[in-house]
């Protein structure tokens, strides 16, 4: 434990929980497919920031998954965006293999995670690459300014949708952490106050 | 020198010790200047604490208050966490309709099916289960029954006679009409068309109840088992259509064929479908091979046959004549 955290992972106790349920609920396999996709998206990610001159600075895994910290310094808009981009590329590149190898399990999981966190919702992929790319055309600005309104807009989609499907099921409560922290993304993005430099 | 200096050192501790027993000392003047210097993340812990403290109590004492209401809450809060959506079937559709072998009306439907009515099986399970308890009610009744009948030396000559007999009793209790679960009928109905025999295996559980060799309880069994090794081919069973290909967290990789008068059958726990959804069948044509996929001990197939939607005993038609 101390040893990874020496190298800069941090695993939150909300992770272990939230893994212990979820395999108590689908059972270890679906576990293990899931945690495979998350590990090829971070290898997608890390690989890029390799190949682009970048430096991770430290993974934390959290509930809703791992976040990988960039030491951006140094980087481009453009390559930054490639790095951004590079996870749920290698999710949805991964799943079309699987698919051809008729492992259509590995195949779907890789299509919803990969399609998950192109949610422009920040942290979630999607929304830095949607900074990213209106920053760079547009100016940071502008670009903190889009990632607001569509975070905040698919954030309250989410949490609705997710609120939807547990009250309709009249179950499914392990998505509960999801829907919560969908919410909170909605307050964060919709109702702070603005701090620009 | 050396007592002098222990002397003093004795002395400082005590003082110390001193000190701290006072500021221990809870609600008194010490205890709140040790509040004052509370930094913010202990008083979050306190607030923790309590918060935690507080919501232990209040439960407590709402149970010891109004335990019937408690109860009901109690019994709401653990279907909903029971409650899951099938994930598994979840990502199998996705992924079936990534690699496009299904369009994506039907993959929606099966979502939708995966994720609101994903018990639909253990459903009608459970609501056997009141009829279940019954059965294994009036077993046991049997049993006494003849226990006490049989004179105890006799008992043990005509022990393999007696046994026969009371499985007989026994499967008239269990297969009697009201004992049966709804949609399940135990009549050999005559098929009107020529079939075949899906997998030539030994049958390692037939229709009806039993003790469910995973979950433990007893549950109806709505097909026979058909032990074979795993990539054994599995025959069709008559003419038909693949009306659907899928997985699901219970029954594995299946498939099930649409057949004339109404009748269709089911395959499951496969480790391979070779046949693809909506293609035309014959009988004794290879559709998919045997595994252990799914709620599985062992490989085997999982074979069903419904009519109208009414779950009917293979066993007439499977066992090798």
């Amino acid at each position: 434990m101390s040893r990874l955290r020496e190298s800069g992972v941090q695993v939150s106790g909300g992770f272990w929980v939230l893994t212990a349920w979820f395999t108590a609920v689908n059972g270890w396999r679906l576990t293990a497919v899931l945690l495979g996709m998350a590990i090829v998206h971070e290898a997608g990610h890390w690989l890029v920031l390799k190949a682009a001159g970048g430096r991770a600075a430290g993974l934390r895994i959290g509930i809703l998954g791992a976040v990988m910290e960039v030491d951006s310094s140094g980087l481009s808009y453009g390559k930054e965006l490639l790095v951004v981009l590079a996870g749920p590329a290698a999710n949805l590149l991964t799943a079309a293999v699987c698919a051809a190898a008729e492992a259509e399990t590995a195949a779907g999981a890789g299509l919803i995670l990969g399609c998950f966190n192109l949610l422009p919702i920040r942290p979630l992929d999607g929304g830095r690459a949607l900074e990213l790319g209106v920053s760079w055309a547009l100016g940071p600005a502008a670009g903190e300014t889009a990632a607001r309104w569509a975070g905040t807009a698919a954030a309250s989609v989410l949490a609705g949708g997710l609120a939807m499907v547990m009250l309709q099921s009249g179950g499914s409560l392990w998505l509960l952490p999801m829907a919560l922290s969908a919410l909170a993304a909605v307050k964060r993005e919709g109702f702070r106050k603005k701090v620009f430099l | 020198m050396t007592s002098r200096q222990t002397g003093r050192r004795i002395a400082s501790i005590s003082a110390e010790r001193r000190r701290r027993a006072a500021g221990r000392g809870g609600f008194g003047k010490g205890g709140r200047r040790r509040d004052d210097r509370m930094s913010a993340g202990e008083r979050r812990q306190l607030f923790r604490l309590f918060f935690c403290g507080g919501v232990f109590v209040l439960l407590v004492a709402a149970k010891l208050a109004l335990p019937a209401r408690m109860e009901q809450i109690n019994a709401a809060l653990s279907r909903a966490l029971e409650q899951n959506m099938d994930v598994q079937a979840v990502f199998s559709a996705v992924g079936r309709a990534f690699s496009g072998e299904e369009d994506l009306g039907k993959t929606a439907d099966e979502l939708y099916q995966a994720v609101f009515r994903p018990q639909e099986q253990e459903a009608v399970q459970a609501s056997v289960q009141a009829s279940a308890v019954k059965a294994a009610g009036s077993i046991r009744f049997l049993r006494e029954y003849r226990m006490s009948a049989a004179d105890p030396p006799d008992s043990e000559k005509t022990a393999g006679d007696g046994e026969g007999a009371e499985l007989s009793a026994l499967t008239y209790v269990l297969y009697s009409d009201q004992n049966l679960p709804e949609g399940v009928s135990m009549e050999q109905a005559i098929l009107n068309f020529d079939y075949a025999v899906p997998v030539s295996g030994t049958v390692s559980s037939g229709f009806g109840y039993r003790n469910h060799p995973v979950e433990g309880e007893e549950r109806f069994h709505y097909g026979v088992d058909l032990a074979a090794d795993t990539g054994t081919e599995i025959d069709c069973f008559a003419d038909g259509t693949v009306t659907a290909v899928g997985e699901s967290s219970s029954y594995g990789k299946y498939c099930t064929v649409t057949h004339t008068g109404g009748y269709s059958t089911l395959y499951a726990h496969c480790s391979r479908i070779t046949a693809s959804s909506g293609s035309a069948v014959r009988k004794g044509e290879k559709i998919a091979e045997v595994g252990e996929t799914g709620i599985a001990t062992g490989p085997h197939l999982h074979f069903e046959l419904h009519r109208n939607g009414v779950y009917l005993n293979p066993i007439y038609y499977v066992s090798p004549a």
